[in-house]
């Protein structure tokens, strides 16, 4: 047994580094493209099939090589309820993230640099708001909606928004705040800046990573939802969601005009996405780490 | 901070002054605008769905209503399904959990050790876009790609291996479920996992690799441990949004066939809206409500929260 054990050791030390070195790369690589793949198939499949006449979209054995039209997006445009939720989401969404960060980023801030009563069950509290499903939050904001005539609105769409977002936005940020020296504020306060010009301008640019994850990834929450406008909406203020949902329900399903909504609402989000990659990793770090 | 002096105007000085209110309860200005949203998205809807759960007809005069006491919860867990769709939640709750955090890690892990910073950034920002498909998209996306008779992937299996391939939407529901939803949320674990293994300290792997210890010994008693605030954080959040799944399950299956991927989200939904049983829904999301605080709560005194919560 225990010669047996030693040998495949003696034999791998005898592999020279840089053979070895070529294998964990080989296999690095192999295993990353598997999943890009596993990643990449059904987006490929959504676009391709947005991109093909109406006839060959579900044809078996599938047609790898077709002429790609830009029918389906010509008749998506051309749909009212389509642009006018896309403009309800891009207007609902990004109001409540501007919203979201007016009132979540100056919180964090004093939950990071100020001795807060009850600090802890102040955060656990604001963690519970996330805890909350949104159909426990839905029904009764149906009813107050109704009554303060904000149902089917906008500004009851951002609302909601805001709602799912806030928690997110004071956990990531206070964990931000915590990672940058408050030496940075102090020198500040010597040359003479107020509590308050401290915070903008010299903390605030500091916490630019951050903000921008944090406002990346409450924009990619708010656009997805689904449940609030399917309850809180019933024309005004649908949202992009509800039109892809609305296809998925109709008995008949037009597949390539869903492949095209369906696209369509991929596009936003992932232009974000590369824009912000940068920061995205620093942003998501929830200063854990960074702090011990 | 220049004091005023007599020669200043007294606009000025007004100023001054307002600006020195305005700085003196700075943290109670920028904490006033989230407590009073907090309260009300947590305060007024937990005790609306309260009332709610304990009333018979839902009435605008609270005190007007008849008071049914427990009546709701029975009828929730008699006849409405609950216990099943409990468990059904925690099942894949659990499940793509475990694995959207194993395989997140994974990934990590292999991206964190590329060495072409460019092929970093490439499979960075790759991995991460699953996220931006909202889980109603990725319904569509699953009912174009797993229909057993136009799907391109039960065709793919058919063509290219020995096996029949299920009917995804009706033999094994559950599964597809778990599978979308790992699909659409691994980048998210592994997004955070990333950022928590670009930040242990290159001294503490290289004093491990020098004392001769082997690649998987390194993870696990080395750097999983560094990491362990950074694992939890990840997962308790990711669980929380676990427990809220509903765009995913509604566009797919909405809850079918019969009631096998009836999650409480779904569940409550259709008490809702589809049987008109308001205090049934409210008392469902009531007791989930409960289960999820308290199991949170359990989790975060256990685990503790280093760094984040002091």
């Amino acid at each position: 047994m225990a010669t047996e054990d030693i040998e495949p050791a003696t034999k791998s030390q005898r592999l020279d580094e840089g053979t070895r070195k070529t294998v964990v790369r080989v296999v690095r690589h192999s295993l990353l493209l598997t999943w890009s793949f596993v990643v990449l198939f059904p987006l490929y499949w959504l676009v391709s099939m947005s991109l093909k006449p109406p006839g060959l979209a579900n044809s078996l054995p599938p047609d790898w090589i077709f002429l790609p039209t830009v029918y389906n997006y010509i008749q998506l445009l051309q749909r009212e309820e389509f642009l006018m939720a896309f403009a309800n989401s891009i207007i609902m969404v990004t109001a409540s993230v501007i919203l979201v960060l007016l009132i979540g980023v100056p919180a964090a801030y004093v939950l990071s640099r100020y001795d807060v009563p009850m600090q802890r069950d102040v955060l656990v509290w604001i963690l519970s708001s996330r805890m909350l499903p949104p159909i426990a939050v839905v029904i009764p904001f149906f009813v107050i909606f109704r009554e303060l005539n904000l149902f089917d609105t906008r500004i009851g769409m951002v609302i909601m928004y805001v709602s799912i977002n806030l928690s997110l936005v004071v956990w990531v940020m206070k964990a931000f705040f915590d990672g940058i020296p408050e030496t940075l504020e102090e020198a500040a306060r010597v040359d003479g800046a107020t509590q308050f010009q401290g915070f903008l301008k010299v903390v605030l640019p500091a916490a630019k990573p951050g903000i921008f994850s944090v406002a990346i990834i409450s924009f990619i929450f708010a656009w997805i939802e689904l449940l609030f406008g399917l309850v809180l909406t019933s024309f005004e203020a649908v949202p992009v969601t509800l039109f892809v949902y609305s296809f998925i329900g109709s008995r008949s399903i037009e597949w390539s005009m869903l492949a095209a909504a369906s696209t369509a609402m991929i596009v936003p989000v992932v232009v974000f996405l590369i824009a912000v990659n940068k920061y995205l990793a620093a942003g998501l770090s929830f200063g854990v780490v960074i702090k011990e | 901070m220049s004091t005023p002096t007599q020669t200043e105007t007294t606009s000025e000085s007004t100023f001054t002054r307002l600006s020195g209110v305005w700085n003196e309860y700075l943290p109670y200005w920028f904490m006033a605008p989230m407590v009073l949203v907090m309260v009300m998205i947590t305060f007024f809807p937990g005790a609306y769905d309260l009332y709610l759960s304990l009333v018979a007809e839902p009435t605008l005069n609270v005190l007007d209503a008849e008071f049914v006491g427990l009546r709701n919860y029975e009828t929730a867990f008699t006849r409405g399904g609950a216990v099943h769709s409990f468990i059904i939640t925690i099942t894949v709750v659990v499940s793509a959990l475990l694995l959207e955090s194993v395989l997140g890690f994974f990934l990590a892990a292999l991206v964190t050790g590329v060495e072409s910073s460019r092929a970093k950034s490439f499979y960075r920002v790759l991995f991460i876009i699953p996220m931006a498909v909202a889980p109603v998209s990725l319904a569509t996306i699953g009912r174009i790609m797993l229909n057993t008779e136009i799907g391109v992937i039960p065709y793919l299996i058919n063509a290219a291996t020995p096996f029949t391939a299920p009917a995804f939407l009706s033999d094994v529901p559950l599964l597809t479920v778990i599978l979308l939803d790992t699909w659409n949320w691994t980048p998210f674990m592994f997004i955070i996992f990333y950022a928590g293994l670009s930040s242990v300290p290159g001294t503490l792997i290289e004093a491990s690799r020098v004392d001769g210890a082997p690649l998987w010994r390194r993870y696990v008693h080395v750097i999983i441990p560094y990491m362990k605030p950074v694992v939890f954080v990840a997962a308790l959040i990711r669980m929380i949004d676990l427990f809220r799944t509903f765009g995913v399950v509604y566009g797919l299956t909405r809850g079918g066939p019969g009631t096998a991927t009836q999650l409480v989200s779904i569940n409550v939904y259709e008490q809702m809206f589809i049987n008109n049983q308001a205090g049934v829904a409210a008392a469902i999301a009531i007791v989930y409500l409960v289960f999820v605080i308290v199991l949170c709560n359990v989790l975060i005194a256990k685990v503790g929260f280093k760094g984040v919560l002091d």
